[in-house]
This record gives C-alpha cells, sequence and structure tokens, in this order.
C-alpha cells in the first residue's frame, strides 16, 4: 500500500501541468524558438489566457494541419513563406479579421482581404565563415558559382525552410534557372533546415551558405561566432512571416486577442531583439540591415506561389546529382 | 468447481477482447488504410505504392542494409563471443557489462556522435588534419552500415557467447583424442553445433535492423539514404501526407518481420542440439598467449574504441564547445551549454519531467498489465494462454514504428468515441503497448520457477485464492515484476519513435528534444541533454543490477 503512494505521490510529481480547458489559444509558429517562447508567456501575463505552442519549420507545421484536418486544433497559425500564407488562403482556410495597428503595418505586408498579417519578415542573405575567407566576400548569387567556390556552398533545403523556398521562387520567376544550374553543379549541397545549414557554415562543413535566412546569422554573430553576411546586389526576398487565423479556430476570440497582440509595440520589441524585421513601420532598431538597406528582387507572390513547390524539389533534385 | 473453470474463462475472454483493441485493432487500421485508399476499396493502389520506383529501389536498399549489418557484426561479435566464452579472457566478467554500453546507448545519440566526428572539419579532423579522406568515405553506406553493426553487436556477441558455453568440452577433447586436428575439430564439431543458434541471432539483428529508426533518421537521413522506418514516417508527417502510402509500406514490413520470425522458429526447432544433459558441462579454456593473447586484446580494444569511445567522446565534446565557428580550442570550453538546457527557457525542464513522467507511468501500468496477462496465460487453458501471449508479444515482435503508425490511424478513427489522439495519453497508451513484452518476459521467466506444490500448501493451509496470490505468488514475482519495470523504465525514458510521431502540440521528450536541437537548435544544448540521458540511463541500469543483486543474495 505504501508503494502504491509512493508511485502516485511520483505520478503526481512529475505529472505536466494540465491547465483547465477555458481561454487557451493554440498557435502553430516557426523558429526562433526563442521568439515564439517569449511572446507566449508575455502575452500569457497580459491577457491570462493560456498559450499552447506547437514549434516546427514550415514543413511540419503544414503537415501538422494536414492530420488535424478531421479535429482542428489550430488557433492561429504563422508561417515563415508568404507564398505558403497565400495557399492556405486560396484553399479557403483562413478567416477575415482586421486588427489594431493594421494601418502602421509595411505596406504590402497585409493582404487586401486582410487574411495574412506580416507581423515580422527576414530575408535571406550569403552568410560565410571568416575564419575561412578572412577578406570581405560580395559575390553576388551567380558569381558564387566560380571555380574558386567549388564545393565549399550550400543551400538550406527549401523544401523545409519557408524563406529559402521564397527566395528561390522569386528568383527563378525573375532570372530563370540558370544561376542555380550553375551552383548546382559548382558541388552545392543541402544539409538540412535553416539551423542545420547555419551549422554547416559555422562549423567550416562549408565555407559560404546561400540563401541562409539572416535573423539566425545576426544572433550567431552577436554571440561571438566566425560569421558574416551581406545581401548581394542584385536583390533578395524579403519574406514577410503571415500570422494567419484559422476559420476553423476553435477559440475565435483568442484568436484574434493573439493577432492584436502580435501587433502591438511590445511584441514589436521582442521581433527585433530576435533580429527580425518589424511589421510595424515605425518600430525602432539597429542591430541589423534595416529594410530600405537590403536590395530587393521584383517578386509577384501570385506567380511565385504557384511556382514554389516545384522550384523547391527543384533545388533538391539538382543538388543531389 | 465448474463456476470456477467458467470465471476462469470469462476473465480470459475479457483479457483478449482487451488486447485486441489496444493491439490487433492499431494493427488492422493499417492494413484497412492501405487497402481503402480514395474511399474504395482495392489492393490496386496499395500495389501500386510498393511497386512504385523510389519504394522498389527503397526496399531493396533496407533489405541490403540488413544483410550487411548482420554480415560485419558478425565479424565483431563472434570472435568476441569465442574470446569471452571459451579463452582464459573469459574470467573478466566485468567486459560483459561494458559491451552492454553500446547497445543501452540510444542510437540516435551514437549516430549523432558519429556526424559530429566525422563531418567536414568535424572532431576527427580537427584532431587529425591527415585523415580528412575518411569523412567522404564515412558519409555513405559503408558508414551507415558500421555505425549500425557498432550498436546491434552486442545483442549477437551475448547470444553466441552463452551458445559456446553450453558446447561442453567432452565433444572436442573426443575428437582431439581421435587425432583431429584443431581446425578440423572446429569446423567439424564446434561450428555445427552453433549453426542454429548463429542463424536465430543473424535473423534478429536482420530484423532490428530493418526496424531501427534512430540511425537512419539521423545519419541516414544525411547521406540521403531512405529505409522502410524512414519513409513509414515521411509519408505519415510531411506535408503532403499520404497515410495510404505510409500503410501501404508498413503492411510490407510487417510481412517480412512476420516471415523472419516464422523461420527462425523452424530453424529453432529444426537445428538445436541436446547439449545439456544430467551429466552438466564442462567447458574448458583455451589458454591464450603470446601473439594470439595480443591479438585478442587488440581486438577488444579495438572494438571498445569504436563502438563507444568515438561517439561517446564526440557527444561529450560537442556539450561543452562554446562557439562552434572554433571547435576544439583551449580557452572554447564551457559548461555553459547544461545551463542553458535549464535556465534559458522551460523546454530543457519540460522535455525531463515529460520523458519522466511517461517512462513511470507507462512502467507502471506494463508491470501491472503484464503480470495480469502471465497469471491469466498460467491459469486459462493452453489454446486461450497461447492466444493471449502471442498478441501481447506482437509489439515486440514488429518494428515500434509500425505499431505506433497503427495506433494513430486508429485513435484517429475512433476519436469521437475515445478522445486521446493529440493528448499525452496515446503517448502513455503507445508506450504501454510498446514495452509490454518486456513485463511479460521477466514476470514469465520468474513464474515458471514457482513450483506448483507451493501454492498447494497455501491452499492446503487455508489460504484464499487471492491470500495465496498476495502472499505467496506476488512475493515471489517481484524481482521479475521490478526487472520488468526498470528495463521499461529506461528504455521509454528515451523513445524516440512515438514522440517523433504523435506528440502533442507544445509537448518535447527527452529525444524530441536533443534531435530538435540538434538539426533546428543549437548542438551544444542538444548534446548537453543527450550526456545527461546517458548517464541518466546508465545509472539507472547500475541501480537495477544492484538490486537485482542484493535480492537474490
Amino acid at each position: 500500500m505504501k508503494k502504491a503512494l509512493i508511485v502516485l505521490a511520483l505520478l503526481s510529481a512529475f505529472m505536466p501541468a494540465f491547465a483547465a480547458d477555458s481561454g487557451i489559444v493554440t498557435v502553430y509558429m516557426p523558429s526562433p524558438a526563442g521568439l515564439a517562447n517569449k511572446l507566449a508567456a508575455d502575452f500569457e501575463e497580459k491577457t491570462g489566457i493560456e498559450v499552447k505552442t506547437f514549434q516546427g519549420t514550415t514543413g511540419e507545421i503544414l503537415a501538422r494541419l494536414e492530420t488535424e484536418k478531421a479535429n482542428p486544433v489550430a488557433d492561429v497559425v504563422i508561417l515563415a513563406s508568404w507564398s505558403d500564407g497565400l495557399s492556405m488562403k486560396e484553399s479557403g482556410q483562413l478567416e477575415s479579421y482586421v486588427p489594431a495597428n493594421a494601418d502602421r503595418m509595411v505596406p504590402g505586408w497585409i493582404d487586401e482581404d486582410s487574411m495574412l498579417f506580416g507581423y515580422s519578415a527576414s530575408a535571406v542573405g550569403v552568410i560565410y565563415n571568416t575564419l575561412i575567407y578572412p577578406a570581405e566576400l560580395d559575390a553576388d548569387w551567380n558569381e558564387l558559382a566560380d571555380p574558386q567556390y567549388a564545393d565549399d556552398i550550400a543551400i538550406p533545403d527549401p523544401e523545409l525552410s519557408g524563406a529559402c523556398k521564397d527566395f528561390v521562387a522569386g528568383y527563378v520567376n525573375d532570372f530563370g534557372w540558370d544561376t542555380f544550374e550553375a551552383l548546382a553543379a559548382n558541388g552545392m549541397v543541402v544539409p538540412g533546415a535553416n539551423k542545420a545549414a547555419l551549422e554547416a557554415v559555422t562549423t567550416g562543413e562549408v565555407g559560404i551558405l546561400l540563401a541562409g535566412v539572416d535573423y539566425n546569422a545576426y544572433d550567431s554573430m552577436a554571440k561571438g561566432e566566425p560569421l558574416s553576411i551581406y545581401y548581394p546586389e542584385s536583390g533578395t526576398v524579403v519574406n514577410p512571416r503571415p500570422a494567419m487565423i484559422m476559420k476553423t479556430a476553435p477559440d475565435m476570440d483568442n484568436a484574434k486577442a493573439f493577432i492584436d497582440y502580435l501587433l502591438s509595440d511590445d511584441a514589436q520589441r521582442m521581433v527585433t531583439e530576435a533580429y527580425l524585421l518589424p511589421g510595424i513601420a515605425d518600430t525602432e532598431y539597429d542591430n541589423r540591415s534595416t529594410l530600405d538597406e537590403i536590395p530587393q528582387i521584383e517578386c509577384d507572390w501570385d506567380e511565385m506561389m504557384e511556382i514554389s513547390s516545384d522550384a523547391a524539389a527543384r533545388i533538391n533534385e539538382l543538388c543531389s546529382r | 468447481m465448474s463456476g470456477q473453470m467458467n470465471g476462469r474463462r470469462a476473465t480470459s475472454a475479457l483479457l483478449i477482447i482487451f488486447l485486441v483493441i489496444l493491439i490487433v485493432c492499431p494493427l488492422l487500421s493499417i492494413f484497412a488504410e492501405a487497402v481503402f485508399q480514395d474511399g474504395h476499396f482495392g489492393f490496386e493502389s496499395a500495389a501500386a505504392a510498393i511497386t512504385q520506383s523510389e519504394n522498389a529501389a527503397m526496399i531493396g536498399s533496407s533489405l541490403l542494409l540488413g544483410f550487411m549489418v548482420v554480415v560485419v557484426s558478425s565479424v565483431i561479435a563472434l570472435p568476441l563471443a569465442y574470446i569471452f566464452s571459451r579463452t582464459n579472457l573469459a574470467r573478466y566478467r566485468f567486459f560483459d557489462i561494458v559491451f552492454m554500453i553500446p547497445f543501452m546507448t540510444p542510437p540516435y545519440i551514437a549516430s549523432m556522435g558519429w556526424i559530429l566526428f566525422m563531418q567536414k572539419r568535424g572532431l576527427m579532423q580537427q584532431l587529425f588534419p591527415s585523415l580528412a579522406f575518411l569523412s567522404e568515405w564515412f558519409f555513405s553506406f559503408g558508414g551507415l552500415v558500421l555505425v549500425m553493426s557498432f550498436h546491434v553487436f552486442p545483442f549477437m556477441m551475448t547470444m553466441m557467447k552463452n551458445a559456446m558455453l553450453s558446447v561442453p568440452s567432452v565433444l572436442d577433447e573426443a575428437g582431439a583424442v581421435l587425432g583431429v586436428p584443431f581446425r578440423t575439430r572446429i569446423r567439424k564439431i564446434f561450428m555445427p553445433l552453433l549453426t542454429g543458434n548463429y542463424a536465430i541471432g543473424a535473423l534478429l539483428v536482420f530484423v532490428k535492423t530493418i526496424s531501427e529508426y534512430g540511425t537512419p533518421s539521423t545519419l541516414g537521413r544525411r547521406i540521403g539514404f531512405s529505409v522502410f522506418t524512414t519513409d513509414i514516417h515521411r509519408y505519415a508527417t510531411v506535408a503532403p501526407i499520404e497515410f495510404g502510402k505510409s500503410a501501404s509500406l508498413a503492411s510490407v514490413l510487417i510481412g517480412i518481420c512476420l516471415l523472419i520470425w516464422m523461420l527462425q522458429n523452424y530453424i529453432t526447432m529444426k537445428k538445436s542440439y541436446t547439449l545439456i544433459s544430467g551429466k552438466g558441462i564442462s567447458v574448458k579454456c583455451v589458454k591464450l598467449s603470446g601473439a594470439a593473447l595480443a591479438a585478442a586484446v587488440i581486438f577488444i580494444a579495438a572494438v571498445v574504441f569504436f563502438s563507444m569511445f568515438i561517439p561517446l567522446f564526440s557527444v561529450a565534446a560537442s556539450s561543452l564547445i562554446k562557439l562552434r565557428g572554433y571547435g576544439l580550442r583551449a580557452g572554447n570550453f564551457t559548461f555553459g551549454n547544461y545551463a542553458a538546457v535549464f535556465m534559458e527557457d522551460t523546454q530543457g525542464i519540460n522535455a525531463l519531467s515529460v520523458s519522466i513522467f511517461l517512462a513511470v507511468s507507462s512502467a507502471t501500468i506494463a508491470a501491472v498489465l503484464g503480470t495480469l496477462i502471465v497469471i491469466s496465460v498460467r491459469n486459462s487453458s493452453r489454446q486461450l494462454g497461447k492466444i493471449i501471449e502471442g498478441i501481447s508479444l506482437l509489439p515486440e515482435m514488429l518494428p515500434s514504428i509500425v505499431i505506433v503508425l497503427g495506433i494513430m490511424l486508429f485513435y484517429n478513427s475512433v476519436y469521437k468515441v475515445i478522445p486521446i489522439y493529440g493528448t499525452i495519453w496515446i503517448m502513455v497508451l503507445s508506450y504501454v503497448i510498446l514495452f509490454l513484452p518486456y513485463t511479460i518476459q521477466y514476470v514469465t521467466s520468474s513464474y515458471s520457477q514457482i513450483s506448483q506444490s507451493l501454492l498447494s500448501a497455501g491452499r492446503i493451509c487455508g489460504g484464499t485464492p487471492f491470500c495465496v496470490f498476495r502472499r505467496i505468488t506476488l512475493p515471489l514475482l517481484s524481482r521479475g515484476i521490478m526487472s520488468g519495470w526498470m528495463m521499461t523504465f529506461i528504455i521509454a525514458f528515451r523513445e524516440l519513435v512515438t514522440p517523433s510521431l504523435i506528440a502533442p502540440t507544445n509537448t518535447l521528450t527527452v529525444s524530441t528534444y536533443i534531435n530538435r536541437q540538434f538539426e533546428q537548435g543549437s548542438v551544444g544544448k542538444g548534446m548537453s541533454m543527450a550526456v545527461i540521458c546517458i548517464l541518466f540511463s546508465t545509472g539507472s541500469l547500475l541501480l537495477l543490477n544492484k538490486a537485482v543483486n542484493r535480492e537474490r543474495r
């Protein structure tokens, strides 16, 4: 009997806290994990609504939504790819809402139906290891196909990284496939999602990472890793990260409150602290390149959405040869 | 009396229904998912999924991987088994425990260690830049075979060692007396007596290899090598989701495993010799000296170095490196990663407590359920007992990814009735199902040692059946139950397949935490958690050994 009691006591001690079912909002969001946790904690503190998060790459989040189609769980979904957000809208999964502060957002970071809210954004650039390339690097995308960089270049897996996928779609849409074919022929490898790709360039497994997300690089550089980043002059894609309310949201009101919160000044400050570009235009930051300093290529998001998945698959196919 | 019989039969029937719901239904939903695709019944889509060229190639490479791992792990295990059973080195019993280490190290952690060690500009190249050419070679099919063999060889080694110990020296001596030379004696006497055991060991290693998910999902993914388990996982978790394909592949895998178990059964029946008779056996040790001794010692040292030292060193070193960009360099070491696991956010602590919760609860439930099953198998008619035992041992015969996929499909479809999909309870359930066989095997072996006359004595002295159970049976079973509990606890603590398929939102376990940090976050934090995990399970195992030994005294 005593033993049974001890086991019970142990069980209850290790039992993860299951909060009551009232006042929750379930949010699926991509990295960075630190930001997701901070936003969740701050929102909980301000509103008393418990935030349940699932963190994964864009690919994992989309898969999760598909699995749960029969029993929807998510209220708010955040992706790292604007084009994936647009395709969710196209398949009728999203609820329209006009959040507070919508008028202060960066122009174009909210869609005309008011379903996608680009509360933050990332850009992809060229990240390189300064131990391997001590001199400052400024080669343009196509110049990295030069033999001097042979077998020392990598790209994040665009089927896992939304930001990389949108860059590939945008670049191919404007300039065609020549550059990527030349890069693949120059020995470009695909080490994995964003963080794995950054790890490869940090440890020097490769010297140069193309289309790596910038906020990860800024974060590692701040820690003292031997890295540097630049945006090639022919331009890159700045990718607003859409937060969206699911039509099937079990807690619709809380979902709307969470979107309002994401566009609040406090949340925006946390966004900049995570080295992301803020979605509210007048937010101040000085820890990274600002939006108007980044050269951008022309983006037709509707056309990019059409080709992005196939383009991502094509990159993997080219590089696996 | 007949009333009691009916009661027993009813209990057995109830238990069978319960086990069918628990274990058989999930497996059946896999077949259902495979053959009912797009709303209609037919084998076409399942067959199409299997014969699709990339899947056919995957099946081929899975089987090749299984075969090669059998070959390589035999090369490692057979000499060791001989050394530790029939030579004078056999008295160093502590190697029994040493060689459990690679088997107890979770395969995903060991392969992460290998990756960090071998990758371009990784630990090996920092220590020995001239060995860089090995990296290229390692990230290939050969490297995968090697890493998997270093994980499973202890299994074959233990089996073969026990088999060699039961071959009495008299047989060999008889040969020697008749003037048969040593080599011929090995070939004509020793080896034929062991073929049965070897065949069984080889088949088990084969099944274990094609069922393994940890190594293929880390090292295999690195080199773009997919096998059954990784493809089943991919179709079930990466958009676009295709449960049908996942289920078709799982069905094929179930078929292969069952076939191998039948083959193994057949060999056990046909190829076993009665070696242990009333006379007892004596095994004389060959005394190794000179070159033979040196060769044996070098071989042992090499196996220890490759199977334990490299992966563990690499994991531990990576957990202590401050800035990944500078690698192994004086002044670049820190315990900060360990602090970060616990202090930076609550994820690390949460993952640990979820894993401990799952391990304790599933081990406890499995211990109770398993004991009940063993007792009712003993008390019911032979046929019913066989059915019960057969069903409850199924989870051990089949790859865990298949079982978990079945659980996922089944509880998704009955969500309206049993709403546990997407909660932590489906994980508890899945763990109980996966690890039930451990309890059953441990308890069965202690039960078979209890003499019927003890129970009769209890009854004669006027004990009610319950009293006899509580005062006689249960105390005698307690060691088996305890061992089963600890074993389940250790294995469940680091389980990877269940949480990576069906963990609810917000829930990380130790294994998924390590995986996530390795792939998406900080390698340093991931490897710190890996070190904690290894220390925790090794510590538990030592405690278990100690507890069992004390009770034996």
